[in-house]
């Protein structure tokens, strides 16, 4: 029986890395006229509403930007309302009046002017892997891709501990193992997205990113500004060429053809179209941006796009078992 | 109605089957029909969202998350999206897109500049009415607040700050709530009064007057600043003019920056030019009520211009020029009655204020 089970194994895994290497194509086609009207919208009814209609106005921008983004020629797509979003701002909101308020409390009351302050330092800090956690979950399950959708797989606590454990090294390292928090942060929570039954891998580590930015910084000033340009690429490839995915034993692999000829043509690019036009340019400057990344990001790999399952579970209701994830909020 | 062959996706698997579609407004209301596999099922429109990409129209269900119709049919797409319109099923942010690119900057312009009018014409009067509407312990406790701080980075002179509070209390001020008065040294040529009714006078200013009149202008000045709440009520402009500013950005959290700044620079806070003229030509008045030389604050103005050597051009000043202020008063002098009254007390106090200035 088990042998059997095993032969079944066998056979289905060897048909599966009969699939052939593909190049995946990865596009962007949103335009700078289009994105501008949906600015414009935006613009208005946030006006109109005296703020409040800002959560719906990120809804309708990221739902433009996914939905030009395709891959394959199958568009992605943001589910995320504003009406969820609005919910994350409250939140946010109220937990900045509870935070003040537990300050004020400190410095009028208790007269402890130094606890107040540290205690306001420990809240923000404490916040960042909460809203690090929260904010991958609610994306992603709001991104979806022919039907599938994408989830985040981290567990809360065991971000919450390591992040602590990573600050107070990066305190007693006088900042160094900065790069090695950043870096650990990154790869952990890229290494929990799934996208149904595809896992996301992530090679990024602590001493690759110091040097990188070590080199970065020096030729930065050594050459008066002109690496920037080429820093900005290093690390762009480095963040590309490091991600990956996963299904059985299949995959598929990233890597950056971006250059430093191209970061210089797309920021100085951006500077002068924006500057020329008061500010208004800018969202033809966002479309160029998005359009550089998705042309700059080449994908091969195995993995057959029309055979990924569904698996990630659906959080149509923010009252459900994840009631106690307080900060499943969009900040990204 | 109309039919049409579809990609559906049915979110169970990412692979696509290839459909027949159906929608009729026929009955009561819209829905899509359905057939894959064999199967035929619907689609209420109270349920569905679509988003077009050209000739292409994605639709997706609510209730079904995951599942995904794709038509690539001009015709249907466009028929779909006047059904759903009919239906009412379109929200405002796509109504208003629907306007297409010319209309809506057309729109944006025209609020803009009903925006920047409201701005320059609207606001100034609206918050300084609002700012009457504040009670007077706000006042106290911006100016304490700000008093508290600046005295610890300061020094106080308390032996001229006693005469100079000697001398302005033989001057009628028409102060409503009591003032108090401190001489700072320092060489900045400055006075400035805070809301809780403290008027701060420099050193330098009180060394360049050569007479009471000079100091008794300047101090009905200052008064008239406190009198009238011109601090507050800047502070109800600056405030209202960020919120508008920072709305039409989308910016809520410099709103907290502005207050804060504004309750550190209390000082150097400009009032508008109106309140500047308000300021010198009450000021004035204090003068000739209390019988001393109007003159004074002619002469209080030259020793400002001989300060300001560099000068600013009008439109970007807020003061209006030194210049232009004395020669206001000059002519409102000329236009009136006063009498003059020689103070002996008023002038032996501000010698006394003079000569402590030697030890």
């Amino acid at each position: 029986m088990e042998a059997t089970i095993l032969i079944n194994y066998m056979e289905t895994s060897t048909i599966q890395n009969t699939n052939p290497a593909q190049n995946y194509r990865l596009e962007f086609f949103g335009k700078g006229s289009e994105y501008f009207s949906i600015m414009i919208v935006n613009w208005l009814l946030t006006l109109i509403t005296i703020g409040i209609y800002y959560p719906w106005a990120r809804a309708k921008r990221l739902r433009y930007i996914y939905g030009q983004t395709a891959l394959n020629n199958e568009r992605f797509h943001f589910s995320g309302t504003g009406q969820e979003m609005f919910r994350g701002f409250i939140k946010i909101i109220l937990f900045y009046i509870v935070i003040v308020a537990l300050y004020m409390v400190l410095v009028t009351a208790v007269k402890l002017l130094l606890l107040a302050v540290l205690f306001l330092y420990l809240a923000i800090l404490a916040i960042i892997p909460f809203a690090i956690h929260g904010s991958f979950r609610y994306r992603m399950s709001r991104t979806s891709y022919r039907g599938i959708r994408f989830g985040y797989r981290g567990n809360r606590n065991e971000l919450v501990k390591n992040f602590f454990k990573w600050v107070l090294f990066t305190i007693l390292t006088f900042g160094i193992y900065s790069a090695w928090l950043q870096m650990n942060i990154r790869s952990y929570t890229h290494k929990n997205i799934r996208y149904g039954n595809v896992e996301f891998s992530n090679n990024c580590s602590g001493g690759d990113w110091f040097f990188l930015n070590l080199k970065g910084y020096f030729l930065t000033i050594i050459t008066l500004g002109i690496y920037s340009f080429w820093w900005q690429r290093n690390i762009f490839n480095y963040y590309i060429d490091n991600m990956g995915m996963n299904k059985d034993d299949q995959k598929i692999e990233c890597h950056s053809t971006a250059t430093g000829g191209g970061f210089f043509k797309l920021l100085v690019g951006n500077v002068l179209i924006t500057i020329f036009t008061l500010g208004f340019g800018k969202a033809w400057a966002d479309m160029r941006t998005q359009r550089f990344i998705f042309d700059n990001v080449k994908m091969t790999g195995n993995i057959n796009l029309d055979e990924i399952r569904q698996t990630e579970e659906e959080y149509t209701n923010a009252f459900g078992d994840d009631a106690m994830d307080f900060f499943e909020i969009d900040l990204a | 109605m109309s039919k049409t062959e579809a990609k559906y996706f049915d979110g169970q698997s990412s692979a696509s089957q290839q459909i027949t579609i159906d929608f009729d407004e026929g009955m009561n209301e819209l829905r899509l029909q359905i057939i894959a596999n064999g199967v035929l099922f619907a689609w209420q429109a109270k349920n569905l969202e679509f988003e077009q990409y050209g000739n292409l129209l994605e639709i997706r269900n609510k209730i079904y998350s995951g599942a995904l119709l794709q038509i690539d049919d001009k015709g249907f797409s466009q028929s779909f999206y006047e059904a759903m319109k009919q239906n009412k099923r379109l929200d405002i942010h796509k109504r208003l897109l629907n306007f297409g690119f010319s209309k809506l900057i057309a729109i944006a312009v025209c609020l803009l500049g009903l925006i920047i009018l409201a701005y320059f014409f609207v606001l100034p009067p609206v918050a300084e009415k609002s700012a009457a509407l504040l009670p007077d312990s706000v006042d106290e406790q911006i100016g304490n607040m700000f008093m508290e701080s600046f005295l610890k980075k300061s020094n106080v002179d308390t032996g001229k700050s006693r005469y100079l509070e000697q001398f302005a209390s033989k001057l009628n001020l028409k102060n409503k709530k009591p003032l108090h008065f401190a001489v700072v040294k320092s060489d900045e040529v400055n006075a400035f009064a805070l809301p809780n009714g403290q008027i701060v006078v420099y050193t330098a200013i009180l060394n360049n007057m050569e007479s009471s009149d000079e100091l008794a202008a300047l101090l009905g000045h200052e008064a008239t600043h406190i009198n009238n709440r011109h601090s507050t009520k800047m502070l109800c402009r600056n405030l209202a003019g960020y919120m508008i500013v920072s709305l039409l950005f989308s910016d809520v959290n410099g709103l907290m920056a502005v207050l804060a700044e504004n309750a550190q620079q209390l000082h150097s806070l400009s009032y508008s030019r109106k309140f500047e003229q308000e300021a010198d030509e009450e000021g004035l008045k204090i003068l000739i009520n209390n019988n001393i030389n109007p003159n004074g604050m002619v002469k209080l103005f030259e020793q400002l211009e001989k300060e300001q050597k560099i000068s600013i051009p009008k439109i970007i000043s807020t003061h209006p020029l030194t210049k232009e202020r004395k020669e206001n008063m000059q002519k409102i002098i000329s236009e009136s009655v006063y009498v003059i009254k020689s103070n002996n007390n008023l002038n032996s106090i501000f010698e006394q204020i003079k000569k402590s200035n030697l030890n």
